[in-house]
């Protein structure tokens, strides 16, 4: 789970990371208040969870009240690479002398924790890597280990902070740390780490995290009180909270192919079954969502299932694909018998279903189905083929062109 | 070099709770020699499976299958190989720090949820003592024997959800993040037969990486040929083809899902999500092919390029 730069910023304070003052705002007249108050210059920062907000425009200085309306009206009607703005921070503007980058992800490759740092920040800490390998520094911790003192001391040694910046930034970098094991985050990333302050006065320079990354593990969500404390009623997908709800992994996509089916590669498998078979028509067909209902569908989970890919008003046609391997397809049959019998009698308008089963009772599931006599449930043999004949309906609805 | 012996004698941590009992019976009925069940509350207990076949195979009786109160219990009592987990996610941690410490060398963690956290501080403990995890989050692992071998009482062992009806003895290898792309691509390549399967898991950090199974594998002298089945999020697939290309004898082919996975949405798996343009399948496949492993479209296509391999073989 991914939070805004606003929560990251929470977590960092109450570990002592210096922050600059910064309100959270999400109309055009709050973030005015907000800006008046913090006063001028201050900066707008677009609240949105996707990187490079700055260039696509959704950080802005502003220097007067006239501004600031002027700038958070823009802000908050942006859509930035896909998602929509609809909160910002007002922070106060720094004068930044030099920008340093730092840190701590779960590394999937050598399975420990990585803490990352490069005194060349401010630009994609990736190019730096790529390019300069020299300037990044990077220690990796085994989960058995802690992170103490002395290697923070050590690390912001190497990273080659400004001489004066050394202590504090170990501080820094310890604290991160605590935030990092204390809330069960995948990734503490602070960039830019800057250095602030006038540049003659020696006194008035110190290090603030001017831009915070942090995302929690999902999986920890039950020893944090769920994260109650991040829930956002904004940002979010109408159809994937839903989902969450009722415990089914949902990911809402932008095409017209609902897709269901039983664990995830089988489903990341259909929607790309899908999306190949899309190919073949202009405009392309694509898949609406991804659905994975897990193992022992029951007949109400499949309803719920099938209610929620449908309440979705761009999809056309829905594939199922199951794969009996302990669940057993008739009774995933039966789910879709009983579920489509309680979406028609709840008046919900039908759009056609391609079925695809194999493995454990495909034979009796399909008879369930055969019997059953719905105009709207096709069968198909295979996967590929369930796949092109819901793409196929879809693409007759939509009048799309074949290639 | 195996992932176990035939007919090791295997736990069962979770045997008391729904899901523990479906499997218990399900693996026993494969003819793995499970030998007991932990819990701390029901030590001492006794738990029935009926219809269990015979070692030989040619009846079925009732299998009364302890419960200790510890996994050192268990394995003083029953030298244990391996213990199969499916304990609920809060617990999973202290069940496999129990199993560790009680030098179980083989732990299976079937459990979907654990945090992240959790898991990396068990395989760092598990790696320091010399033990294998396989998953989180995973089907498990089966391995399996010839006719031959079953009449004389030599039984695979299977251990997990992997069912056991889908594919007989033969000589390919398997290895997966999914676990219904492992039972429809053992279903398409049923013909051939199976020596071994491996889930790996899809969390983030996992026991066993695909290439240390793909390790295992190689040294497994009844594969003769694998098959990979990778799908977006991580590097292993690239790490993987990076050493099969210097170190595998035999012949792999691969399938790679998530092509149309979008940008930082998790698909299912939590391991399962392309951040930063990393972690793309069709970077794996691209990485897995200039190293030379042929890399299918969809499972069908997969399976059809290992029966062209099959036929050379």
């Amino acid at each position: 789970m991914d939070l805004y730069e606003y929560q990251a910023r929470e977590l960092l304070q109450e570990k002592d990371v210096p922050i600059p003052e910064g309100i959270f705002a999400s109309t055009v007249e709050e973030a005015v208040q907000a800006a008046n108050t913090i006063g001028y210059p201050c900066v707008l920062k677009a609240q949105v969870r996707i990187g490079h907000r700055g260039q696509a425009g959704g950080v802005k200085i502003v220097h007067d009240e006239d501004e600031a309306r002027f700038m958070s009206e823009h802000i908050l009607g942006m859509t930035i690479h896909g998602h929509k703005v609809r909160g910002l921070l007002v922070v106060e503007a720094a004068s930044i002398l030099h920008e340093y980058y730092v840190s701590i992800s779960v590394d999937r490759s050598s399975r420990d924790y990585d803490v990352l740092a490069t005194a060349a920040g401010g630009t994609e800490v990736e190019e730096i890597a790529k390019e300069h390998p020299e300037f990044v520094k990077r220690l990796h911790i085994n989960p058995l280990d802690d992170f103490d003192i002395n290697a923070a001391e050590k690390m912001a040694q190497e990273i080659g902070f400004h001489h004066a910046d050394t202590s504090q930034a170990a501080h820094i970098l310890l604290e991160m740390w605590k935030v990092f094991i204390e809330n069960d985050a995948t990734l503490v990333e602070i960039n830019p780490l800057a250095k602030v302050g006038i540049p003659d006065d020696e006194a008035s320079k110190h290090l603030m995290a001017l831009d915070a990354k942090i995302s929690l593990d999902s999986n920890a969500a039950f020893r944090h009180d769920g994260w109650s404390r991040f829930a956002t009623s904004y940002g979010h997908d109408e159809l994937e909270a839903q989902a969450a709800q009722l415990g089914l992994h949902y990911v809402h996509l932008d095409g017209n192919v609902g897709v269901i089916g039983n664990g995830a590669g089988l489903v990341m498998s259909s929607i790309d079954a899908v999306a190949d078979a899309g190919q073949d028509f202009d405009p392309k067909i694509k898949p609406a969502n991804f659905l994975d209902i897990g193992g022992g569908a029951s007949a109400q989970l499949m309803a719920q299932s099938l209610d929620i890919v449908m309440s979705d008003p761009q999809v056309k046609s829905v594939f199922i694909n199951v794969y009996g391997g302990i669940t057993s397809c008739k009774q995933v049959a039966q789910g879709i018998i009983e579920a489509v019998d309680k979406l028609i009698q709840n008046g919900t308008t039908l759009c056609d279903i391609v079925v695809r089963f194999d493995g454990n009772e495909a034979t009796e599931g399909l008879t369930i189905l055969d019997n059953a006599h719905h105009d709207n449930i096709h069968v198909a043999q295979t996967m590929d083929s369930a796949a092109e004949e819901a793409v196929n309906i879809a693409a007759r609805i939509l009048n799309c062109e074949s290639k | 070099m195996s992932f176990i012996n035939p007919n090791a004698p295997v736990i069962v941590q979770g045997m008391t709770g729904h899901q523990g009992m479906t499997h218990t019976a399900r693996m026993l009925k494969a003819g793995t020699n499970i030998v007991g069940g932990v819990n701390p509350r029901k030590g001492g207990q006794t738990l029935t499976f009926d219809d269990i076949p015979d070692a030989d195979g040619l009846g079925t009786k009732s299998r009364e299958v302890p419960i200790y109160a510890t996994c050192s219990q268990a394995k003083e009592a029953t030298n244990a190989q391996a213990s199969v987990i499916f304990v609920p996610p809060r617990f999973a941690k202290s069940a496999m720090v129990e199993a560790i410490e009680a030098r179980i060398p083989l732990i299976v963690v079937i459990t979907e949820g654990i945090p992240v956290a959790d898991t990396a501080y068990c395989v760092a403990l598990a790696q320091k003592q010399g033990i294998r995890i396989v998953g989180p989050n995973c089907p498990g692992l089966c391995t399996y024997t010839s006719h031959d071998e079953q009449n004389s009482g030599i039984r695979g062992v299977n251990l997990g959800i992997i069912p056991d009806d889908i594919v007989g003895y033969g000589s390919l290898g398997l290895v997966s993040k999914s676990g219904t792309l492992t039972y429809q691509l053992m279903s398409e390549l049923s013909d051939y037969g199976f020596a071994a399967a491996i889930g790996v898991g899809g969390d983030p950090i996992v026991g066993t990486t695909q290439q240390e199974a793909l390790e295992i594998l190689n040294d497994d002298p009844r594969v003769k040929a694998c098959v990979i089945i990778g799908e977006i999020g991580g590097s292993a697939e690239q790490e993987l083809a990076l050493w099969a290309k210097d170190h595998m004898t035999k012949p792999v082919v691969a399938y790679i899902a998530g092509y149309s996975a979008p940008e930082g949405k998790q698909m299912g798996h939590a391991g399962a999500i392309v951040s930063g343009g990393s972690g793309t399948a069709q970077g794996k496949k691209e990485a897995l092919e200039k190293c030379g492993i042929k890399v299918g479209r969809n499972p069908s296509e997969t399976a059809q390029l290992m029966r062209e391999i099959m036929e050379t073989l």
